[in-house]
């Protein structure tokens, strides 16, 4: 039974990771929580299904095409909503969960049930030890994989990933040494609705995509950032995998009754405890 | 040119019209109203926090709930008068409040936010899940209403009276605490941090009361609604009602309790008139939020103010 | 295109409210339901059933010359609101209520139709608490959790000859009603359950429980869930290799269940409230509401729609014309009814509970389809 537990908390773990990286970038970059985060992986999903369902697309290109659009909505969306929504902090809580709301009430106008999400990854079962589990699972944990491994090159050796980090990093100095920093934000919103749209994509043929679907994940998603360290990368990634494997066990072995609680005692533990998360650093905080 | 509400005609006027809404307005109207009313309460305490403190907080809805809870359980299942359950109510409420957010209150604002998200999950799952206690899934029913002696409060205009008295007390005493040495001290606060952490202890101590009264507020909600209700369910205080509560305590605008409650009329009686977009009811109440945060970030009410002219803006 | 919806929405709406205040002399029948919210394609169905019933009355005169008008409020699938929703109906002046969809809806916006005296037809939630000895205003068409658990767990064991049954169900007031009942009737017969687990509504990976159910190596999994937990549930306890038989109750009583677990929901055995096939009424009756509804925003859902249209045709419609609109005789009759209704093997009347005794459905789910159950 651990077997089957852990590797299907490993995976909706690598789900929570990646949608956390979404709530991470922005955070870095901004100080700001985009609470629509879990709605733009639903969004994510709904859009793989609109794309697979008209065109045969094997599934890479299908992920890299829906990260595209989602990359090129993101950057739209900061440009004529969130810009606007900078002021302080509750401003932006507010006006992302408003957001949040238009989202999945509109995908809800046209898909009103739930649907089944073609098989892009394949339908096999896989065995491993006394577990057995679905195609699509090894594809969730391969694709975080490569995510992770193309995000850090992008942050380490390209000129844009450098200004990104500077700009995360301060970004007034980042502006006078020459960093568009508005470009740089853009960017970042950009990159934050690709990732959290691919892992709707991954999620979408094991499950079935409903319009509420980015709720919980949202905030579970939220919670592994934090746990890691809202401003770490690698901390989201190991946040994300530790809730999702750790409240599989809880829910086996405990009660699932509880399951859920896991994730919100350790997002309120951690804070109580250390707010910048297991691996963040501390930042000055602009109250 | 004076503020409007610094006018003796104002007040007696709006008096007058609340005196008489219940029997000049259908009881569909009153029913709302009640609503309204009742909505103050934990909107006001938000405003504790917020206003005061700088502090949003994502639990007001839990909280709103733990009131509500408290006065339900013991009402029915040990047989109390509901009279007799409002202390309990605020008490349970600000010790659940300061158990769970006592320590997260100090931290910085938008780590507090996120702790909050967490208490709200918190209560709204054990109120789900304890099933011995809550009753979980199936709710509270069967909630007595309250009784004055042989008088019981049971039609929507018979209550709205409670809840007007209410009310109108949580917005005076709201004023008492705003104008109290320690109102004055949160405000220093919450202005200058740098001057405010040179008394690092108080500070601490002082977003600790803050917290307590936005969940006594929040409570003695809680109480007046499980007995106007009737019935309770766990689905009635989760992150929605918290959303909620927060955006009536910002569309008002900052540090103005006056702002507060007429964003919460406007934001509760915004279901019945949006009404008429059937399915679409929903996407239009997130466009609300939406561009009411992109275009007023400081309150809907920043609109009227500018219009009433300067002094007024600058009062505050 | 949905934008035309949108105004189409909105000039309905405005129609309906119109249409209310113009003829005061009518017959008002008010629907409380989800027509937003997670109930919205029920509730939907809810109204759609109300709108063909009170269409072919006016358009055969109406009651005794009087034109029955509809007033359809939406409690937005939300405990809350479903209370001002019904608080809107008592003040619309409404003559009776036929609707309610959701338990929690249901358990809350009742208790203002009983303080109110208004009679109150529940046509759309299963929680045994909603008729009991104490409301006086309140009637149910449709069959409680108890009744279908009960007769579940007696199918279970007696005609499927299950010997090692694991139930997994739903957190909220549907799935734990149906799971203490249909343990309690197991234990009447004789047979504990080997594995008892509870799961979240918005869950969607079920590994923690049906790993735990696994263990437990049961030959039958009943499951107490509605759309889309049930059928996700089906089709990972096939992956994880669970090849116990399903069965269940009305939650899994949707289309959407072969819609979503395709090859998983194969052999399912569950109890329903409604299945065209039972006589050639119901069958005549189904043919026509698909072919009314179909096209519209959401899919036609004729098992809800179908109570909604008989409680309006064949218990409010005749009780009105031998009682009039006065609320106290209209509850009476109600209270006496006794008859037939398509769907419904043999005589059903409402007991002291206000509770509408009759036999249940069963249907097994067999090539995509529910077929009426035909074991021994």
């Amino acid at each position: 039974m651990f077997d089957q537990l852990f590797i299907g908390g490993l995976a909706t773990g690598c789900v929570y990771a990646v949608v956390g990286l979404g709530f991470t970038l922005v955070y870095r970059t901004l100080r700001m929580v985009n609470f629509a985060q879990g709605h733009v992986f639903m969004a994510g999903a709904f859009l793989g299904l609109v794309i697979a369902e008209r065109v045969h697309l094997p599934a890479l290109p299908l992920l890299f095409v829906v990260g595209a659009v989602a990359f090129a909505l993101g950057m739209v969306l900061e440009r004529l909503v969130f810009r606007r929504l900078y002021h302080n902090h509750e401003v932006f809580i507010v006006g992302s969960i408003g957001l949040g709301i238009v989202l999945m009430n509109g995908v809800r106008v046209f898909f009103p049930e739930p649907v089944p999400f073609p098989k892009v990854f394949g339908s096999e079962v896989v065995q491993i030890g006394a577990a057995r589990f679905q195609e699509g699972y090894l594809w969730v944990v391969l694709s975080t994989l490569v995510l992770v491994v193309l995000l850090h090159a992008m942050f380490t050796y390209t000129r844009t990933g450098r200004a990104l980090r500077a700009v995360a990093a301060d970004a007034e100095i980042a502006a006078t040494v020459g960093v568009d920093v508005k470009r740089a934000i853009a960017l970042t919103f950009g990159l934050s609705f690709a990732v959290a749209a691919i892992a709707g994509v991954l999620i979408g043929p094991l499950y079935f995509v409903s319009f509420d679907m980015g709720d919980m994940v949202g905030l579970k998603a939220f919670s592994a950032a934090v746990f890691g360290g809202i401003n770490s990368i690698p901390g989201t990634i190991l946040g994300g995998l530790v809730i999702g494997v750790l409240e599989n066990l809880a829910g086996g072995y405990i009660s699932s009754a509880y399951k859920d609680l896991v994730a919100f005692v350790i997002l309120l533990v951690m804070l109580i405890w250390r707010p910048t998360g297991l691996l963040g650093r501390e930042t000055p905080v602009k109250v | 040119m004076a503020a409007l509400h610094q006018r003796w005609w104002f007040w007696a006027a709006t008096l007058a019209a609340l005196l008489a809404l219940p029997a000049l307005a259908p009881q569909y109207v009153v029913h709302i109203a009640n609503f309204i009313l009742i909505y103050t309460l934990p909107v006001v305490g938000l405003g504790f926090l917020t206003g005061f403190t700088g502090r949003v907080s994502l639990a007001q809805g839990a909280l709103f709930g733990v009131g509500a809870y408290t006065t339900a359980l013991l009402t029915t299942k040990l047989g109390w008068a509901p009279v007799a359950t409002l202390v309990p109510s605020v008490l349970m409420t600000i010790v659940l409040a300061v158990s769970l957010g006592g320590a997260a209150v100090r931290l910085a604002g938008l780590y507090f936010v996120m702790a909050t998200i967490g208490i709200q999950q918190i209560v709204w799952l054990v109120l789900m899940n304890w099933i011995e206690l809550t009753n979980g899934p199936q709710g509270v029913r069967s909630i007595p209403a309250v009784g004055l002696g042989e008088y019981s409060l049971e039609t929507p205009q018979q209550f709205y009276f409670l809840a007007l008295v209410a009310a109108g007390i949580s917005y005076f005493l709201a004023k008492r605490v705003i104008g109290s040495r320690l109102g004055l001290f949160l405000r220093a606060l919450s202005d200058d941090q740098l001057a405010a952490s040179s008394v690092a202890v108080e500070v601490g101590r002082a977003k600790v009361t803050a917290l307590a009264l936005s969940a006594a507020w929040a409570g003695a909600g809680g109480f007046l609604y499980a007995h106007y209700v009737r019935f309770i369910h766990p689905d009635m205080f989760g992150l929605e009602p918290s959303v909620l509560f927060l955006v009536m305590s910002m569309f008002g605008g900052y540090r103005s309790i006056e702002g507060m409650i007429v964003a919460t009329a406007l934001l509760e009686s915004a279901t019945e008139y949006l009404r008429p977009f059937g399915e679409f009811r929903m996407i239009a109440y997130g466009m609300i939020l939406l561009l009411g945060m992109m275009f007023f970030p400081m309150g809907i009410l920043t609109l009227v103010r500018r219009r009433a002219g300067a002094p007024a803006a600058g009062k505050d | 295109m949905k934008m035309r919806k949108l105004i189409g929405a909105i000039t309905v709406a405005g129609s309906v409210a119109m249409a209310v205040s113009a003829q005061a002399q009518d017959i008002k029948l008010g629907v409380v339901a989800g027509m937003s919210g997670p109930g919205t394609s029920y509730g939907i169905g809810i109204r759609q059933g109300a709108e063909m019933a009170v269409r072919e009355i006016n358009a055969a005169g109406g009651i005794k010359g009087r034109k029955i008008s509809l007033v359809v409020v939406d409690d937005a699938s939300n405990p809350a609101q479903s209370v001002t929703a019904m608080q809107r109906l008592v003040n619309d002046q409404v003559d009776l209520v036929v609707g309610g969809w959701g338990s929690s809806q249901v358990l809350a916006n009742m208790e203002v139709a009983e303080r109110a005296g208004l009679p109150y037809i529940v046509v759309g939630a299963t929680n045994p608490k909603i008729t009991t000895e104490k409301n006086k205003w309140t009637f149910r068409v449709i069959f409680t959790d108890s009744v279908q658990a009960e007769q579940i767990a007696d199918a279970a064991v007696r005609r499927l000859g299950m010997k090692r049954i694991a139930v997994i169900h739903d957190a909220n007031d549907y799935g734990v009603g149906n799971r203490d009942i249909f343990v309690a009737s197991l234990k009447k017969i004789g047979l504990d359950p080997v594995a008892v687990v509870p799961y979240q509504s918005a869950d969607k990976d079920f590994t923690a429980q049906l790993s735990r159910i696994r263990e437990a190596n049961p030959d039958g999994l009943a499951i107490f869930g509605t759309i889309p937990a049930a059928p996700a549930i089906m089709n990972q306890a096939r992956d994880l290799g669970i090849k116990a038989r399903f069965i269940g109750t009305g939650g899994l009583a949707n289309e959407n269940l072969m819609t979503l677990a395709p090859k998983a929901s194969e052999g399912t055995v569950l109890t329903t409230y409604f299945h065209e096939d039972v006589d050639p009424q119901a069958r005549a009756w189904a043919d026509r509401y698909v072919k009314e509804f179909s096209g519209g925003s959401q899919p036609p859902r004729p098992v809800l729609a179908a109570w909604e249209y008989r409680a309006v045709k064949f218990i409010a419609v005749p009780c009105i014309e031998s009682s009039g609109t006065d609320k106290e005789k209209l509850r009476q009759c109600i209270g006496r009814w006794k008859g037939t209704l398509f769907s419904v093997p043999g005589d059903a009347y409402f007991d002291k509970t206000g509770q509408l005794v009759q036999q249940s459905v069963l249907v097994e789910v067999g090539k995509g389809a529910f077929q009426a159950f035909k074991g021994k």
